[in-house]
């Protein structure tokens, strides 16, 4: 291969991107994490591959505790739930009343943060509008000013990463805005 | 090189292996973000499955499998976002640090070549493998990897010294 010994040099030359600082605090802070993990925990055994072990998308081995937690935190949100919903069918004529905001939506905003948050902290968010559309203009009741109606189509995400052993967490949902924009009539 | 150093042997090691590592992730990432995270993962995974950090062929391999495992996850998302801007983040994030105009022809260069010459570049130029190695980490024979790699030559020296 001596004919390429110049382009081989050539490409040597070419230095790759550096990393930047916070993936080596990252991975730090990952290393330092899995260690005194591995310090509480029993040692595996060498042989003791988990190689062949489904893949997660939160691979944390070192904190089935916290995990488990979770998952019994979100059993007792979905029975509690099912509770709520039998109990506003039995009440169906006075369910307006009867539920507080706190009963109506009782899983995600309240307690399945709080079991988290203790290690997953915000990472990013982003909107991404894929369409517009112009809807023309109206008139909105008892007003003269006419009103452009705009119809935003729009996925957004929100990114979670956890500090200590560098797993995120990453929710994604399409969302759809109407936005009225006044018209001036010059 | 070993995962039963200290703490500083591993941090040493990453700093030594990651701007190849991160090279090599940055083929089947859309943003230097993304490879980083690919990298980090398999690192992590690395160390704390006790395997040695010098089989490299067996950390290529896993960030390969890593990177693909990334882009299965994340490719609707991907296809979405990248069609809503209408482009992708490639030419925002350079993969090398360019020094003249050479070397960024060269690395369009690279960019073009098909991603199975590419790969098998990357490994041996920026990260030193050899063709027994990168013939384990990709799953082909030596001699089909040394053919990528001739090829993949071949095809930079023509567009660079076109004749």
């Amino acid at each position: 291969m001596s004919d390429f010994s110049e382009i081989e040099n050539d490409l040597r030359k070419l230095r790759p991107s550096q990393p930047s600082p916070i993936l080596f605090q990252r991975v730090e802070e990952a290393l330092t994490d899995c260690a005194t993990g591995a310090l509480a925990a029993p040692k595996r055994s060498e042989g003791a591959s988990d190689a062949r072990r489904p893949r997660m998308l939160l691979d944390l081995p070192q904190h089935w505790a916290t995990w488990g937690f979770g998952v019994a935190a979100a059993a007792v949100l979905v029975v509690f739930a099912a509770l709520s919903v039998q109990r506003s069918q039995e009440r169906e004529g006075t369910i307006a009343q009867a539920l507080q905001p706190s009963e109506a939506r009782p899983s995600v905003n309240q307690v399945a943060p709080a079991a988290l948050a203790e290690k997953f902290v915000p990472a990013g968010a982003t909107r991404v509008v894929y369409n517009t559309r112009n809807e023309g203009l109206h008139f909105a009741d008892g007003s003269r000013q006419p009103l452009r109606r705009v119809r935003y189509q729009a996925r957004q995400t929100w990114q979670w990463r956890n500090p200590t052993t560098g797993a995120s967490l990453r929710v994604s949902y399409p969302s759809e805005e109407v936005m009225l924009i006044p018209v001036s009539g010059q | 090189m070993e995962n039963i150093g200290s703490h500083e042997d591993w941090k040493r090691c990453f700093a030594e292996i990651a701007p190849g590592l991160l090279l090599f992730a940055r083929q089947w990432a859309n943003s230097a973000a993304d490879a980083e995270d690919i990298v980090q993962e398999t690192f992590v995974k690395f160390w704390r499955r006790n395997h040695k950090i010098d089989n490299r062929a067996l950390l290529y391999s896993a960030v390969r499998s890593t990177a693909l495992d990334f882009i299965r996850r994340d490719s609707r998302r991907a296809r979405r976002e990248a069609s809503a801007f209408g482009e992708n983040d490639d030419f925002t994030e350079p993969k090398f640090e360019i020094e003249d105009e050479t070397q960024r022809a060269l690395a369009d260069a690279i960019s073009g070549l098909p991603q199975e010459q590419r790969e098998v570049l990357v490994m041996k130029v920026w990260n030193d493998l050899t063709f027994a190695e990168i013939a384990i980490a990709l799953r082909i024979s030596q001699n089909t990897a040394a053919s990528r790699y001739r090829y993949a030559l071949t095809a930079l020296k023509k567009v660079l010294q076109p004749q």
